[in-house]
């Protein structure tokens, strides 16, 4: 059973529902970015707008965006990971818990705060019975869902499938993560971020769904051939990890053509990225997007889209090579690129995207 | 606490709801299901430092893990095998977060439990506290179907062979954030909850963790571990109708049975026993119970809901009740469903008020269903 990705949107610091960033890239200038809005009225109407929360209105948009790009209706299966879930709306309920004293609380805001609100509501507006499920663990929250999609298409038990990352990040919970050091949050500059001068890291939020089928089409981006998770490798495991998926799909590291990493700036985060270079991907050239996209708990989404998206348009746009001198080099159409993610060296993941 | 407990319990009809002891609200006269442990206490049991920061959810997942994994062989585990975690979460550390989250903002006092927040990091602190190590985990939130559907996940890999052995289920303690969210949508009864009675007013909410430890028939021989039961068969269905409420005719609900009991191969009339989701409130009750009855007609098997004794433990419910169905199916009985007086006008049928012994049951049908439509069921067999 081969399993495509026909369709991808999203809602970032990029320009909305758009594949502009290949070209022109907007550079992020402030450890906090936020996401540019679409037009909301060409999905949803202004009333219902209105009731919404910032997260579910951005995952609505993208989904029914990605939904019609393809040409499809209604997907078998909505799966959504959101590592922290509607924040607005749990922020608003407890603050407002504390500050009355456990009286007079909004109920919407209660209803609105579960992480699943955001899968269900696209199937409210679909009004899709099919299978519905939420994914919320930490950066590989997407991973999982894009796994959970993974193995039902490939046991056929379902054709198609709504696969979307949707996290916010508010300015409160941007200041209790910066407290853990969680983004760094000096000024933002890429040349030295590369030679490796500076501990920096950009925060993103993300809203960004993808549809796959078991069906080849012609807007078709490329074929999802494998994926894998795992929890505490240690660099020796990811490297079986690595050989495993390749020789079981019949390749070797010399036909990968590109690696996208989650390198965001933070050498506590990048370092594995790092090491994993030096060890697994000596002569693969390596791709980054945290750069365009931010750090987020749905990041990786975007590795996965970047990949994608390369493979659909036959070149790699220069600016996505982390090490400069790899552009320059890297003539040829991809046809095979891996996507290697992890978050804080716990939860890692390994995704193989094919021509 | 434990399996032999609740078997015990079960049997003499001994509900685990009564007054708040552990949740910290100031609405002390709504009853709630607790787990009769303090965090200091579950510490102990865990072997964890006194002043080690770890959320209650995490600390009743982890002690319920121990537990499954020791009765599976897995304490310890030969390394051969590959084990995964999908653990059910929604609130997570919230009810840290709740106290704390002045300190959050405006002093460094609690930063350890701003990282514990999230479900995910829930679920890594319980991996941790496993001391022979996960191969893989990962975090359903689909509120009160999560553990459900962490089975689902679980027993998914295990087809497609992505891991040897899954361990599903799922955790989650009470907080004020949740508790006083069912109260502000007018759903908790201030007496313990009456499922399927006319006169239900509401669900009460209780806390708690479940995991099941789940293989392939093989693993099981190779491993000289024999089975408790086979899950025969699942379905997930979304009632897409309302964000909180069920449909009138529990279109989703119906539609989950009527998935299960296809991928099982069975017919209505072949289930023996249905743990239903039963929350006591009046719009889930009403809507199950028409949803069941386009499923069985007048053929309703045995029907009771164990949350008039552990109270609506939320994401871990799916995973508490498989529990107990499991229990059910392995010892022959069927438990009956506290607190009800009085038929619902609607419906065909009246849950089982007495618990029932040595009953023979080989397929036994349990429902989680949640907020935004999120149904799934599992149906446990017997092996035969």
């Amino acid at each position: 059973m081969s399993i495509y990705i026909q369709s991808v949107s999203h809602i970032s610091i990029q320009k909305p529902l758009s594949e502009e960033w290949m070209e022109s890239p907007v550079v992020p200038d402030s450890s906090f970015m936020k996401s540019q809005e679409p037009d909301y009225k060409l999905f949803i109407s202004p009333m219902e707008a209105r009731r919404m929360g910032t997260l579910v209105k951005r995952a609505l948009a993208t989904s029914l965006d990605t939904l019609r790009k393809g040409g499809c209706e209604m997907p078998d299966a909505i799966i959504s990971g959101t590592g922290l879930g509607c924040v607005e709306h749990t922020e608003k309920f407890l603050n407002t818990l504390i500050d009355n004293d456990e009286e007079c609380l909004p109920p919407t805001s209660f209803m609105q705060s579960t992480h699943n609100t955001i899968s269900s509501q696209i199937a409210l507006r679909l009004k899709c019975h099919g299978y519905n499920s939420t994914y919320s663990h930490c950066g590989t929250s997407f991973d999982s869902a894009l796994f959970d999609a993974f193995l039902q298409l490939s046991l056929g038990k379902i054709r198609t499938a709504l696969v979307g990352a949707h996290d916010e990040m508010t300015p409160d919970y941007f200041l209790m993560l910066s407290k853990l050091d969680f983004w760094k949050t000096h000024f933002y500059d890429l040349e030295q971020l590369r030679r490796g001068e500076e501990s920096v890291s950009i925060s993103g939020s993300c809203s960004l769904s993808r549809r796959l089928s078991a069906e080849k089409q012609e807007s078709t981006l490329c074929e999802l051939k494998d994926m894998e998770m795992f929890y505490r490798p240690g660099i020796l495991q990811s490297q079986h990890a690595i050989n495993d998926i390749l020789l079981r799909n019949n390749l070797s590291i010399k036909d990968i053509d590109a690696v996208v990493m989650g390198l965001s700036g933070d050498r506590d985060n990048d370092d594995v990225y790092y090491e994993l270079r030096d060890r697994a991907f000596k002569n693969t050239p390596v791709l980054w997007y945290k750069q365009m996209f931010g750090e987020s708990f749905g990041a990786s989404s975007f590795g996965v889209y970047v990949g994608a998206e390369c493979l659909r348009a036959g070149r790699i746009p220069q600016h996505l090579f982390f090490f400069p001198e790899e552009a320059e080099k890297f003539q040829k159409e991809p046809r095979n690129i891996l996507v290697y993610n992890h978050f804080h060296d716990k939860d890692h993941s390994i995704i193989l995207l094919t021509k | 606490m434990g399996a032999d407990d609740t078997y015990a319990r079960l049997l003499e009809g001994r509900s685990g709801i009564g007054k708040m002891k552990y949740l910290k609200s100031k609405h002390t006269d709504f009853p709630v299901g607790e787990v009769p442990f303090s965090d200091d206490e579950l510490r102990d049991i865990l072997f964890i430092k006194k002043d080690a920061s770890i959320t209650r959810t995490s600390l009743l997942g982890a002690t319920a893990l121990r537990e499954a994994l020791a009765s599976a062989g897995l304490f310890p585990r030969d390394k051969s095998w590959k084990l995964a975690l999908v653990s059910g979460i929604t609130v997570g550390g919230m009810e840290k977060s709740e106290q704390y989250y002045y300190d959050f903002l405006h002093t460094r006092k609690r930063d350890e439990y701003i990282a514990l927040h999230d479900c995910g990091a829930c679920t890594d602190m319980i991996g941790q506290a496993y001391p022979f190590g996960f191969d893989m985990l990962t975090t359903i939130s689909t509120a009160c179907s999560s553990a459900a559907n962490a089975i689902i996940l679980g027993a998914n890999m295990l087809k497609m062979n992505r891991t040897d052995i899954v361990v599903v289920g799922g955790t989650e303690c009470l907080s004020k954030f949740h508790f006083d969210g069912f109260n502000s949508l007018m759903i908790l009864d201030t007496k313990p909850c009456r499922p399927f009675d006319k006169n239900r007013n509401g669900l009460t909410l209780g806390e708690g963790a479940a995991y099941l430890v789940m293989e392939r028939e093989e693993t099981a021989r190779q491993r000289g571990i024999s089975p408790l039961c086979q899950l025969s068969g699942y379905g997930n269905r979304c009632d897409a109708y309302h964000q909180t409420a069920s449909s009138p005719d529990g279109e989703g609900a119906y539609q989950s049975m009527m998935e299960a009991l296809a991928m099982a191969g069975l017919q209505p009339s072949d289930i023996d026993y249905i743990n239903a989701h039963g929350t006591g409130t009046p719009n889930n009750d009403e809507s199950e119970g028409h949803a069941m009855m386009r499923v069985f007609g007048d053929q309703m098997p045995p029907v009771s809901s164990t949350k008039s004794y552990t109270g609506h433990t939320t994401s871990a419910a799916g995973g508490v009740e498989a529990a107990i169905s499991i229990l059910a199916l392995i010892r022959g009985f069927i438990p009956a469903n506290l607190n009800f007086s009085e038929k619902i006008d609607s419906l065909n049928f009246t849950p089982v008020t007495e618990v029932k012994q040595g009953v023979e049951l080989h397929h036994i049908l349990t429902n989680s269903f949640a907020f935004g439509g999120n149904d799934s069921s599992c149906i446990f067999s017997k092996i035969s």
